[in-house]
């Protein structure tokens, strides 16, 4: 009698196993509703909540008044440490802690020994490791974990032991970046798996892959969230939980990556990541169903430089139209993009814009991550373009989607972000610590043999390249540099002020310096006295500031007022300009315009040329000393645009720019007593950009009507 | 039966003192850090830094890896064994985490007191200064104007005409880093000793010459320890796991000898 229930309860079991298991392969395979019609039988792992707000001691020093015309904080939202997949791959042992400490101004350590400090503290700070595999690369290297003795941990093993941490292990990290990685992540459970079952029930997919174990991925996010938490301090440090969301188009590997910044100390219990979604639209859509729950999230994108130019498509994700509702879901979850960081800077390109004489600077042409490097199509790719087809699509009445404002922060993968030229680590660790490795000084005999067997064993092309100077090691990181700041406008120091700024993008960015920059458009701002301390409190009441819309007034032309101010350690300003955006009333063609608007040392802009006289400031090669008694401290001004039409949808933005200095590859040869590589920029300058003001006219009576016709623009 | 257990017994004590006899070096104190070790330290840094680290800071690098060492060699000692630096690393951290275990009790009033008393300067509420100030840009002839200004502003301390400051004309309880945020460190160092309730300077700054008038200060203090009780108490149970560690190393440290190469030269 026994055994026959036995009987009947073991061939139960696996039955109902396979008959679940079979109904979700119809669901997911074959979109026959069968499990759906349950409402209620998946749960959304990624939409779970957890407070992570701690007790904490009520600061000695008490929090500074609130100021109504606002403060420019400086920080950087744009992180790795540890946690990161690549970052630990690639010798970085620095925890979140440290990074917040060295934000707060305390030195901490780079993979290769030496110190990395700030001259001067920053004011807010988000570490944002890649949400995708967090915390499981450190995992497979500690041999100590359960997952670690998996086949594919196996190349990671002790890649961080002491011995290992020098800069000639590149080429074995190149290589387990790039190709060991690839294989693992795409290795699925077998299908009978239990956690197969588990992913399906829990909207949680990376529990079906064979490499990820879910407990030290949550642990490595407990552990960011609890560091963002602990170092919070209202009105004096802003530390943002957040994370990156490291996705890319499928067949061009074209870069999507943006970071997610939260306002609050309550998180899900888990970052969304490629493996939930490549489709950054699905992100948007995780993100509206996050702030139903309470939780305000933006995401950011950043190297659209290295997007083969699809960061900023004139089609959606999957390649249908634009449509309102698009414009709106994207302008809502992402209101700011990185224009500047480590790996270049994505203003524009001179194949662009080849009437900007600044067009060329800092520009890294290369898919992000590709290997071996491939070029990145630069339409699509850069901020300026994007808010021309911004235009455009609204033109033809799709929406606005690229009416983002502009940030800068740095990408490092050592915890610190390298702003400095004069003191420059680069961004990822052991790879481009040191200044032979980063192709800026000829590689010694000795390096060249080793970085040829290293090659050769891990089946590398051999990057070297020869110049009059000797031989340099030729990986693509001449392409970075040291930037860059993001800057916020805000009343105060706290998550919610600045956060509020990145929304109404009153947020400007900067190649690591610390200049700083008023913006406003209005129709009476020319009666403001440039000289009154009220000027900034009258600008506010009378216009509109940087990241809004001025609105058509009775087809008047709009006054601008710049005022920037130099950084108190950088080089004096050299010149203020507007860069103005436009398209055609009659044919929608994109246009735009470089204007010089104010001059250091008591010059005038030439009224034909748009164009500030030479200040004569220079920079000496041999010790990178510069000009000085030339340049500007501050520099204000009112100007009109001599073009306005009042009809016409168009953009401003404010570039400032410092006086010329040594870029770090100068800085690293001079140091190192060789010429600078003849193949690249001596000097830059450093600058600013702030967010756009549009210029919004009245309503036009011309319905444009795209050719084809066939393609809903409505809301749906 | 009897000359059996004789025979096994012979060749127990014989593996027994061959296993002393070629294990003895195991049980040395003396820590062998390699040439190679120390050059490639040294080469990063000097990669990097742009000279030869100084004594002091090759000192500081020999120093952790003796002290990573050490922690390894009494985790061998207590069993925990596997020949893998990952593994020596981690050891090292589980030693590191137990001592810090062991003294994670919650302090007594008396050791918080204690703690404050002897660590007052960290609790120091640095002297702040609400001041407002006249400022000449350095874009118009501010070395001039700022003189002339200042001259007027003593003598009938009538309302004179100055540019606008980007950061506004009036701040309150600035510490003395927050002034040198602002202004430049040049500048903070006036107020060092800078006399309330008149107009002082011109100093100059980064952007330009600056009248000041210091409305009020407060000194610097040391608060009650009630005050700041909350954060004396984190900080000292931080302090004790961080102190468990290095008094537990420095109690063992002696025992150990470390054997550097005497004659080592680096110089490329």
């Amino acid at each position: 009698m026994n055994g026959k229930i036995l009987k009947g309860i073991l061939i139960a079991v696996p039955a109902v196993y396979l008959l679940t298991l079979s109904l979700i392969y119809l669901d997911i395979y074959d979109k026959r509703p069968v499990l759906s019609l349950f409402k209620n039988l998946q749960s959304d792992s990624s939409l779970e909540l957890m407070d992570f707000s701690l007790e904490k001691p009520a600061a000695a020093k008490a929090m500074p008044l609130a100021n109504k015309d606002r403060n420019a904080y400086y920080g950087d939202v744009h992180v790795h440490t540890k946690y990161s997949f690549d970052a630990y791959v690639f010798g970085v042992t620095a925890s979140p802690d440290d990074a917040y400490k060295y934000a707060k101004g305390e030195g901490i350590s780079h993979p290769l020994g030496y110190e990395m400090k700030l001259q001067e503290p920053l004011d807010f700070y988000s570490v944002t490791d890649h949400g995708f595999y967090m915390g499981m690369i450190q995992a497979y290297a500690d041999t100590s974990t359960d997952i670690s003795k998996q086949d594919f941990a196996k190349p990671f093993h002790n890649l961080n032991r002491p011995e290992n941490l020098t800069a000639d292990s590149t080429a074995e990290r190149a290589n387990i970046f790039s190709s060991v990685l690839a294989q693992t992540i795409i290795n699925p459970q077998p299908w009978w798996h239990i956690n197969t079952m588990k992913a399906y029930f829990t909207k949680n997919i990376q529990l079906a892959l064979a490499s990820f174990d879910y407990d030290v991925h949550k642990s490595a996010w407990e552990d960011i969230v609890r560091s963002a938490n602990e170092h919070n301090d209202p009105g004096n440090f802003t530390a943002f939980i957040g994370y990156e969301f490291t996705t890319s188009t499928d067949t061009e590997g074209g870069n999507l990556h943006r970071n997610v910044l939260f306002n609050s100390s309550t998180a899900p219990i888990r970052p969304w990541t490629r493996i939930d979604s490549i489709n950054p639209e699905d992100l948007w859509t995780w993100q509206d169903g996050l702030r139903e729950k309470g939780v305000d999230t933006i995401s950011m994108p950043h190297n659209s430089n290295g997007s083969n130019g699809q960061m900023f498509e004139m089609e959606t994700f999957k390649g249908g139209a634009i449509n309102r509702a698009y414009a709106e879901k994207r302008m809502r979850n992402e209101p700011v993009v990185e224009i500047t960081q480590v790996k270049g800077t994505s203003d524009t390109h001179p194949l662009l814009s080849p009437d900007d004489e600044w067009a060329d600077f800092e520009i890294m042409d290369k898919r992000v991550g590709s290997r071996p490097p491939t070029f990145s199509r630069p339409s699509g790719g850069y901020v300026r373009e994007a808010y021309l087809n911004g235009l455009t699509l609204d033109f033809s009445g799709q929406g606005n989607p690229y009416k983002f404002g502009l940030i800068g922060s740095s990408d490092t993968h050592t915890g610190a972000g390298s702003y400095d030229e004069a003191n420059y680590w680069s961004k990822v660790g052991l790879l481009d610590g040191a200044a032979a490795n980063r192709g800026s000084i000829p590689l010694s005999g000795q390096q060249i043999n080793d970085l040829k067997e290293y090659s050769a064993e891990f089946n590398q092309p051999i990057s070297t390249i020869d110049m009059n100077q000797g031989t340099y090691s030729n990986t693509g990181f001449t392409q970075w540099g040291a930037s860059g700041l993001a800057v916020a406008w805000a009343e105060e120091n706290t998550r919610d002020s600045i956060f509020e700024a990145f929304k109404r993008k009153e947020t400007f960015a900067t190649t690591g310096t610390r200049i700083a920059v008023r913006f406003f458009a209005g129709y009476d701002l020319a009666s403001i006295d440039l000289s009154s301390d009220t000027l900034v409190s009258e600008a506010y009441e009378k216009g509109v500031t940087m990241g809004a819309d001025l609105l058509n007034d009775d087809n008047q032309a709009p006054d601008f007022l710049v005022w920037a101010q130099k950084d108190k350690n950088g080089a004096a300003l050299q010149r203020v300009q507007i860069i103005k955006g436009w398209i055609d009333i009659d044919s929608g063609t994109p246009n735009e315009k470089v204007y010089d608007v104010a001059c250091s040392d008591g010059l005038s802009v030439d009224p034909i040329t748009y164009r500030c006289p030479d200040n004569g400031a220079k920079v000496s090669i041999a010790d990178c000393s510069i000009t000085q008694g030339v340049g500007a401290s501050e520099l204000k001004t009112v100007w009109n645009d001599p073009d306005f039409d009042p009809s016409i949808k168009s953009f401003y933005y404010v570039r400032v720019l410092e006086n010329p200095t040594c870029r770090w590859s100068s800085w690293d040869a001079v140091r190192a007593g060789v010429t600078p590589r003849e193949d690249l920029h001596e000097t830059l300058q450093e600058r600013a950009w702030s967010s756009p003001i549009w210029y919004v006219p009245a309503a036009s009576d011309i319905v444009v009507i795209p050719l084809g016709g066939t393609i809903s623009l409505g809301d749906s | 039966m009897k000359s059996k257990i004789t025979v096994f017994f012979i060749i127990g004590l014989c593996i027994y003192l061959l296993d002393i006899g070629f294990n003895s070096d195991q049980n040395t104190k003396d820590i062998f850090i390699s040439d190679q070790e120390i050059t490639s330290l040294i080469s990063a840094w000097k990669s990097q830094v742009g000279r030869n680290p100084t004594d002091d800071e090759i000192s500081r690098i020999i120093s952790n890896l003796v002290e990573e060492e050490i922690l390894y060699r009494e985790a061998l000692l207590l069993g925990l064994d596997r020949e893998d630096r990952i593994i020596k690393r981690r050891l090292a951290q589980k030693i590191t985490f137990l001592k810090q275990e062991s003294m994670a009790d919650i302090p007594s009033n008396k050791d918080l007191t204690d703690f404050y008393t002897s660590n007052k300067e960290k609790y120091y509420i640095q002297p702040t200064y609400t001041f407002k100030h006249y400022f000449f840009s350095a874009e118009n002839n501010s070395e001039e104007r700022s003189n002339i200004a200042f001259k007027k502003v003593i003598n009938n301390n009538q309302a004179i005409k100055s540019d606008p400051f980007f950061l506004g004309k009036s701040f309150s309880d600035n510490n003395l880093d927050e002034i040198s945020g602002n202004f430049g460190r040049q500048f903070a160092l006036n107020f060092n000793q800078v006399k309330l309730n008149q107009w002082v300077g011109p100093y100059k700054s980064s952007f330009g010459h600056h009248i000041v008038f210091v409305i009020y200060s407060k000194s610097g203090y040391y608060p009650e320890i009630a005050q700041v009780l909350k954060q004396v108490e984190v900080d000292l149970i931080s302090f004790n796991k961080e102190a468990a560690v290095s008094n537990y190393i420095d109690q063992i440290k002696s025992e150990y000898k470390v054997i550097i190469n005497p004659n080592l030269k680096f110089d490329e």
